[in-house]
């Protein structure tokens, strides 16, 4: 208790809030492994409320006096924190020895720390200095909502509906849910503070944003980030830019509005937002920029129509994983080997979701063969010497019938062939038209392959 | 907005919106609110907030005008004989003390507020009406009575009562199709085992419901809904207000009776309304039986939604709750209702992933099917996520995820004659977008040939019945310039085409909207 307190005053005297926050931890630091189990043990139910009230209110030897409503809301605070505590020991005790933790118990204290927070912030005047403490409560909120739903779903808990119909999602995820009701409830705690910027809890709203994103997609529910992005651009007015927010939680937010956007087919606009992460992340940060480049370079492939370099992907072995079969038949032109490299990632594309994204890849692979039949078809005869070679610009729909069946290893014919031709030029990426009548493709003589050269 | 707060709608005639909606909502016991309405006409909130009151008591100098509409209230002249004086007075302190707290004292319009009586008065009726509207028996004239209402409300009332003399004509209609046993004593005996149509979105005669929560129910779900907005709208509604607690377990049965209106519920189950699994097998034989004969789907429709709902309550998951939920689907597919259609899908795969039985092929390649049709893309990379290798090679399912890549390819080749060659009921699925499909083809052709091709070419490739279909098709997308005769037959001008299928294409691909789904 001393220590938890001493650090409380010890940061509560210079306004570090990030410190502060730690001692709201619900993990004991590694330097003191047994830090929160002597805190439990060092009052109990009966005196908790007084013990915490004379470290926080009454506690002569502190070099600052906290005004009641403030010091009252903390002690509440503290409290919570303290029975969560129990409840962590109780749970991580039954996990040690081999019994069913009941995580269901912690989320609830946890939940119950983060509504003292809440009532802190509306009610005591806790500081926005103090905003950190809502991250980590914020952050392990999910986090224990998870656990409890992992447990509760072996033990299928009976939730009473008066519904027509099951509903398998709710069941699956009842904390989880919830916590992204507090997350909200928070979010609008930020969001809603009308003090002045300097003194605002506005600074606190992306890193509880991204909170939420995390939750929504591991929810499955993405669009309603919408809703968050779209209050946000409500408020933009009296909110600061979010340049001047910490880095972190720009390229956090960046990045998951970047994917949105992925998921939405707005590549473009995903590939704004990812580009700037890219850019604006921590360059020790692998993970993180694995994780962007995971979407940054599908978004690429379809908007420029170009492949990561070896150099790029060298400090990433699970992306050059991913990306690099399929890169190489996309080069080639093989369609079979493109085909069967999306076969082989399909499981690990499908859980990045990435897989449909990918598959468009297969245009570009088609492009470049195309292109070498175009090449290979050679050069008109030159009318004069000397003029400037011209290449074969009327191309017999089955030499690309042929190339394609060759490169899918399938016989495919005419007709499917003038399909993905058809295809080719309706997406520009290659310019031309199909003469049916003759059976001929009439390619453009400036520039067949619109930015490859040719 | 205030326009419909006023008066809580007559729940009769406004369900139809909420039809499809997915679920209960859990009604509330009223707490803060005396009546179910509150007039929004007048300027002082009347709601009591208790807890604030003692902490706003200061020294007040009363300006003149509410002194003397306080002066008024007591005026023997305008006492009311149905109102007693403590509530008046009740009523009154709490307009005062709520204009003062809203800092409103000086710019209410005292002189012109109406008085706590008749305040109370129009509370009254208005609590009234709202569970004479349920009993449709609500005599107008004695509510519009109250001297100080306004004109517009009084136009308000006459048109309410002109719907409830619509709804007095439906029931005479109905009255005419229905024998005069069933309509006063439903639910007895074997004549109830016969059915006449029913009108599924008729849900006028609840019976299980409290008429006055009805009303209230109504009102929360303004509030609820107020509130979603403003939370950011995470599924709120459905926790936020503290739901009545039923009975733990769930409900055995005891109904013999084979067919039941659906209604949704709003108060716990009761066990005599309920049927047990062995008489809902009755009932699916019953159905399958009268679907064949009659085809009447609003009817089928209604029943199912019923049987559902029994099943639900009950806690009934096995291999029959499966087979109710893959009939009700198949038959909503065949008659294009995809709302209810997702609702059964969504059932499906939960009740699949419990390995209860059924046919979770047929139903999963449906499922691929249908988010392609919506265009779903997340939900169509969580479907391919689940599939196990196994299962992508069954004949339906690998026909859906060949439809599927067909079109993320823009291969329009295969993709018809994947169309033309679709197992079980897939094909009701497709027709749903083929068109948006022809037309995203046909703006490719259009672009890709020159100068023209033969409209034969159009019709195999586009998987129409006949040439004659696929110049209909062509007409109907004012493309009749396009078609001209020629020696070797009818050809397809698609270098003349421009912009008119790529603007139709874009047309159909933005409107993917149906009811019931999230």
């Amino acid at each position: 208790m001393d220590l938890i307190f001493g650090d409380f005053r010890k940061f509560y005297e210079v306004g570090d809030g990030y410190g502060l926050a730690q001692t709201l931890s619900p993990i004991s630091p590694p330097s003191q492994p047994e830090r929160l189990r002597n805190f439990y043990r060092s009052t109990n139910f009966q005196n908790v409320q007084k013990d915490f009230k004379y470290q926080i209110l009454y506690d002569n030897s502190a070099p600052f006096k906290l005004p009641a409503d403030e010091g009252n809301g903390w002690v509440e605070v503290y409290v919570a924190y303290w029975k969560a505590v129990g409840e962590i020991q109780i749970a991580e005790a039954a996990a040690n020895s081999g019994h069913k933790a009941s995580w269901m118990k912690v989320y609830e204290a946890w939940k119950e720390l983060t509504n003292m927070l809440h009532r802190g912030y509306m009610n005591c005047n806790f500081g926005s200095w103090t905003i950190p403490c809502l991250y980590v409560v914020g952050k392990y909120l999910r986090v224990f909502a998870i656990k409890a739903d992992e447990g509760a779903a072996s033990s299928q808990a009976v939730s009473a509906t008066f519904q027509d119909d099951f509903n398998p999602d709710s069941e699956k995820n009842e904390k989880l849910e919830d916590a992204a009701r507090q997350l909200n409830r928070i979010f609008n705690l930020c969001l809603s503070d009308r003090a002045s910027l300097e003194e605002s809890r506005k600074w606190g709203i992306y890193n509880i944003i991204n909170l939420l994103f995390k939750t929504y997609f591991k929810l499955n529910s993405i669009s309603l980030s919408k809703n968050i992005l779209k209050a946000i651009r409500a408020y933009r007015g009296d909110m600061p830019p979010l340049e001047s927010f910490p880095l972190a939680h720009q390229v956090t937010f960046k990045y998951y509005v970047g994917v949105i956007y992925f998921l939405e087919e707005n590549y473009v606009e995903s590939e704004k937002n990812l580009t700037e992460a890219w850019t604006l992340c921590h360059k020790d940060s692998i993970r993180n920029k694995e994780l962007i480049l995971t979407y940054l370079i599908p978004c690429h492939l379809l908007t420029t129509h170009t492949l990561p370099t070896l150099a790029l992907l060298s400090p990433y072995p699970r992306l050059q994983k991913l990306f690099l079969p399929l890169s190489r038949c996309i080069k080639k032109g093989d369609l079979s080997g493109f085909d069967a490299a999306l076969i082989a990632g399909e499981d690990e594309f499908v859980k990045r979701r990435i897989y449909l994204t990918l598959e468009r890849g297969r245009d570009v692979a088609l492009r470049n063969l195309l292109r070498k039949v175009f090449i290979a078809g050679g050069f008109e005869d030159a009318k004069e010497p000397g003029a400037p070679q011209v290449r074969k610009t009327r191309v017999p729909v089955a030499e690309f019938g042929a190339a394609i069946s060759i490169g899918s290893k399938e016989t495919m014919d005419n007709d499917e062939v003038e399909c993905l031709l058809a295809n080719m030029i309706y997406k520009n990426l290659m310019k031309g038209y199909i003469a049916r009548d003759r059976g001929i493709v009439v390619l453009s003589k400036g520039g067949a392959f619109p930015g490859t050269g040719v | 907005m205030n326009a419909s707060w006023s008066h809580p709608p007559p729940p009769g005639t406004e369900s139809y919106g909420y039809a499809h909606a997915p679920a209960y909502h859990p009604v509330q016991v009223r707490q803060s609110f005396n009546q179910p309405a509150i007039s929004y006409q007048i300027t002082a909130p009347i709601q009591p907030k208790p807890t604030e009151q003692p902490a706003q008591k200061k020294k007040i100098d009363w300006p003149q005008p509410v002194r003397d509409y306080v002066q008024r209230s007591f005026d023997p002249s305008n006492v009311l004989a149905d109102v007693d004086r403590k509530d008046m007075e009740d009523k009154l302190k709490v307009t005062i003390s709520e204009a003062t707290d809203n800092n409103t004292l000086h710019t209410i319009d005292w002189a012109n507020l109406p008085l706590p009586q008749h305040v109370i008065r129009q509370e009254r009726a208005t609590a009234a009406a709202a569970i004479a509207w349920q009993r449709e028996s609500v005599n107008m004239q004695q509510m519009a009575g109250s001297s100080f209402m306004n004109p517009a409300r009084e136009q308000m009332l006459k048109s309410k009562k002109r719907k409830s003399q619509d709804i007095g004509d439906a029931a005479d209609d109905e009255s005419k199709s229905i024998p005069p046993w069933r309509a006063t004593n439903p639910r007895n005996g074997f004549e109830d085992r016969i059915t006449y149509p029913a009108d599924r979105f008729d849900k006028r005669q609840q019976p299980l419901q409290d008429d006055a929560l009805k009303g209230t129910s109504k009102f929360n779900k303004a509030l609820e809904k107020r509130q979603k907005r403003f939370d950011g709208g995470y599924k709120s509604t459905y926790k936020a207000s503290p739901s009545p607690e039923p009975s733990s377990g769930p409900v055995i049965g005891t109904c013999q009776t084979l067919e039941k209106q659906y209604f949704r519920l709003t108060a716990p189950p009761i066990p005599s309304q309920v049927r047990p699994e062995h008489i809902l097998r009755q009932t699916l034989d019953l159905l399958k039986k009268k679907w064949k004969k009659e085809g009447n789907y609003s009817y089928i429709c209604d029943q199912f939604k019923s049987m559902r709902q029994d099943l639900t309550v009950q806690r009934i998951k096995n291999e029959f709750t499966v087979t109710v939920y893959e009939i009700h689907a198949r038959i909503a597919l065949e008659k294009g209702d995809l709302g209810e259609y997702n609702q059964c899908q969504t059932q499906l795969k939960a009740l699949y992933d419990q390995n209860l039985g059924g046919n979770p092929v047929e139903f999963k390649a449906y499922r691929i099917l249908y988010f392609i049709h919506t265009s779903n893309r997340t939900s169509l990379n969580d479907v391919l996520a689940d599939l196990t290798t196994a299962e992508k090679g069954e004949p339906a399912i690998k026909h859906a995820l060949n439809v599927r890549s067909a079109l993320a390819l823009g291969n329009y080749h295969r993709f018809f004659r994947l169309y033309l060659d679709t197992p079980n009921m897939g094909a009701y699925l497709m027709d749903m977008f083929v068109v948006r499909e022809r037309l995203a083809a046909l703006s490719n052709m259009c672009k890709a040939y020159k100068p023209n091709v033969k409209l034969r070419f159009v019709t195999e490739e586009l998987g129409f019945e006949s040439d004659g279909d696929a110049a209909q098709f062509i007409y109907d997308h004012n493309g009749q310039f396009l078609l001209e005769e020629r020696e070797s037959g009818l050809v397809f001008l698609t270098g003349d085409a421009k912009q008119i299928f790529e603007t139709a294409k874009v047309a159909a691909f933005s409107k993917v909207d149906i009811k019931g789904q999230i």
